[in-house]
């Protein structure tokens, strides 16, 4: 049994009157858009059907990012994903960042918006790394109001994605899982679930990954991240500049079992390869998920 | 961990945080106390993780917005600049984008002339970062002024394109940002023998930059400030051989209208001094 009071009917789920609260489509195999690719992809037309943009390389005033995003966004659905949202910051949040999110959104009509389930700093500072949270009453409790802030502010329910942690907090009252099942109820927000941060995480920390597999909700989790690591033997390293590794796409394919068609991306930060690499691994993600799901159709 | 190994009684979520960043930005090991290790190694170990990359994932930011200024110095100079920055000026920016703003001014701190011409490269490389993605704002050029009538040509007045900016350099900054752009071997740093200025501005999608000569560079500025033609012709007549004043302003005119350095133009009525709406939409 889950070490946690389930508190769903004293926070209401996000109820907005926006037109965005419906759960986010099925939009089959994408990659994260990255400057290097921008030419290939408006050239080539290549086998993606979607991007995921990094919000805050389009939050600037005006030449290239913007006009390529528009470009890319006249062909493809976009989803826009974040890393400075800060959601579990005891900082209060920065206005200013909110209110250019809103406008990049309102620009760019993505299909959903997320971030990561962390903080990024606090007394005015950001360390610009996604880092951990204790899976407290007292931590839950504060990021459920904050989720509720940002998602009245954006007038729709956000994503939030699993991080890959390095440390646990001894002191936390209940699983990684459980917590974000909780965050779940009491906000209605959605998951990006991190095939490779689960796998990073799990072995950190001495747990079962197939125990989160099963622990979140699977009607929540929207989106898939598959990416690569480095793998220090005491350790595993979340550089998301490698190949997807082979225990990684086992994980995958639990995942995929467990919550059936999800909108894939292979997310790559860091030695990013030419375009039609970057497509031919994700052909992999694709061919795996259709030998699983028969039934599955691509948008 | 099992619910057996679970403390009760840690730090609240705000006391975490701030432990947390304290012994990521200062070294500061309270934090120890308070997160675990797992089967093969201590908690020291993994939270190092955290304090690498902090410090390299901001290494690689201003290496990223100052690459030509990387090359100038070399890796190893680059970086002790680049950490002493670090550790000086945490990120106070949601974006990334904006974190090496202040570089090119903590570079000067040093002394030499080196520094001062690291610090000049680099705000070289931040002004042109800048026109990449700022506003995108009008753009004029000769068919506006054609438009105009030529008895208002004397008081018209310009408005800057939004992108440009004007940078002031006191070292040979610029020869040496053109030759490492053109991967050639730069010249050495030295303080020039009188100030140079350089203009900086977005034409279509690509950055641009070109010293300006010191009498056109005093008209930019004075253009900025609302000066209308007639006036600009004045001023260059005081500066130099008062015959060719307003050939060699319409000159410069020319060259700013063909190159999109100017967002708007506006005759200015006579008296008072609010300009007429003419500023192309």
């Amino acid at each position: 049994m889950p070490a946690v009071m389930t508190r769903a009917d004293a926070a209401p789920q996000w109820r907005g009157q926006s037109g965005h609260d419906a759960k986010p489509k099925y939009l089959g195999f994408g990659l994260g858009l990255r400057p290097q690719h921008y030419t290939d992809i408006l050239d080539s037309a290549p086998a993606v059907d979607w991007f995921e943009v990094i919000s805050e390389n389009y939050m600037v005033d005006g030449g290239q990012p913007l006009q390529m995003l528009d470009r890319i966004r006249a062909r493809y659905p976009i989803v826009m994903h974040g890393v400075s949202l800060s959601i579990a910051s005891t900082t209060p949040f920065d206005e200013r960042y909110l209110a250019d999110l809103k406008a990049l959104a309102e620009r760019t009509e993505p299909e959903f918006i997320s971030d990561h389930l962390c903080w990024t700093g606090v007394h005015g500072i950001n360390l610009h790394d996604l880092l951990p949270i204790p899976y407290t009453r007292e931590a839950l409790d504060h990021v459920v109001s904050r989720v509720h802030h940002v998602q009245q502010y954006l007038q729709r329910p956000i994503a939030l994605e699993n991080v890959s942690t390095y440390v646990q907090f001894p002191h936390s009252e209940m699983t990684e899982w459980d917590f974000i099942t909780e965050l779940t109820k009491r906000t209605g927000c959605w998951l990006v679930f991190d095939v490779n941060n689960v796998f990073v995480s799990a072995f950190n920390h001495d747990w079962d990954a197939q125990a989160f597999i099963d622990g979140i909700p699977a009607d929540r989790v929207v989106q898939f991240h598959l990416a690569g690591h480095e793998h220090n033997m005491t350790h595993i390293i979340d550089t998301h500049d490698a190949l997807v590794p082979e225990e990684v796409w086992g994980l995958y394919r639990s995942a995929v079992k467990r919550f059936g068609p999800v909108s894939t991306i292979i997310e790559r930060d860091d030695n990013i390869p030419p375009l039609h690499e970057m497509v031919e691994e994700l052909s992999v993600a694709r061919s795996i998920a259709q030998d699983m799901l028969p039934e599955l159709r691509m948008p | 961990m099992t619910p057996q190994e679970r403390r009760e009684g840690g730090p609240s979520l705000h006391e975490l945080q701030a432990l947390l960043q304290a012994a990521i930005l200062n070294g500061d090991d309270k934090i120890l106390s308070f997160v675990s290790g797992n089967s093969r190694t201590d908690a020291a170990t993994l939270f190092s993780v955290y304090r690498n990359a902090y410090r390299g994932r901001l290494l690689e930011i201003l290496a990223n917005d100052f690459p030509l200024c990387r090359r100038f110095v070399g890796d190893d100079e680059f970086e002790r600049i680049a950490l002493d920055f670090i550790n000086a000026h945490p990120s106070r920016t949601q974006n990334a984008r904006w974190f090496g703003a202040g570089f090119p001014e903590y570079a000067a701190r040093m002394a030499t002339i080196e520094a001062s011409a690291v610090s000049e490269l680099a705000a070289i490389e931040k002004a042109l970062a800048d026109a990449f993605d700022s506003g995108d704002g009008t753009v004029i050029g000769l068919d506006e002024l054609v438009q105009i009538p030529p008895e208002d040509w004397s008081r018209l007045t310009f408005k800057p394109h939004v992108t440009s900016a004007e940078l002031i350099v006191r070292t040979n900054a610029f020869d040496i940002w053109l030759a490492l752009k053109d991967d050639a071997e730069p010249p050495e740093a030295r303080r020039l023998p009188e100030d140079g200025r350089l203009l900086i501005w977005r034409q279509g999608n690509r950055p641009m930059i070109r010293p300006m000569p010191y009498e056109e560079a005093m008209i930019w500025v004075e253009s900025a400030k609302g000066v209308p033609f007639s006036g600009l012709c004045e001023l260059m007549a005081t500066f130099d051989d008062p015959e060719n004043a307003a050939l060699r302003a319409a000159g410069y005119l020319q060259g700013w209208l063909v190159s999109g350095v100017l967002g708007s133009v506006s005759v200015q009525q006579s008296r008072p001094a609010a300009a007429r709406g003419m500023g192309v939409p």
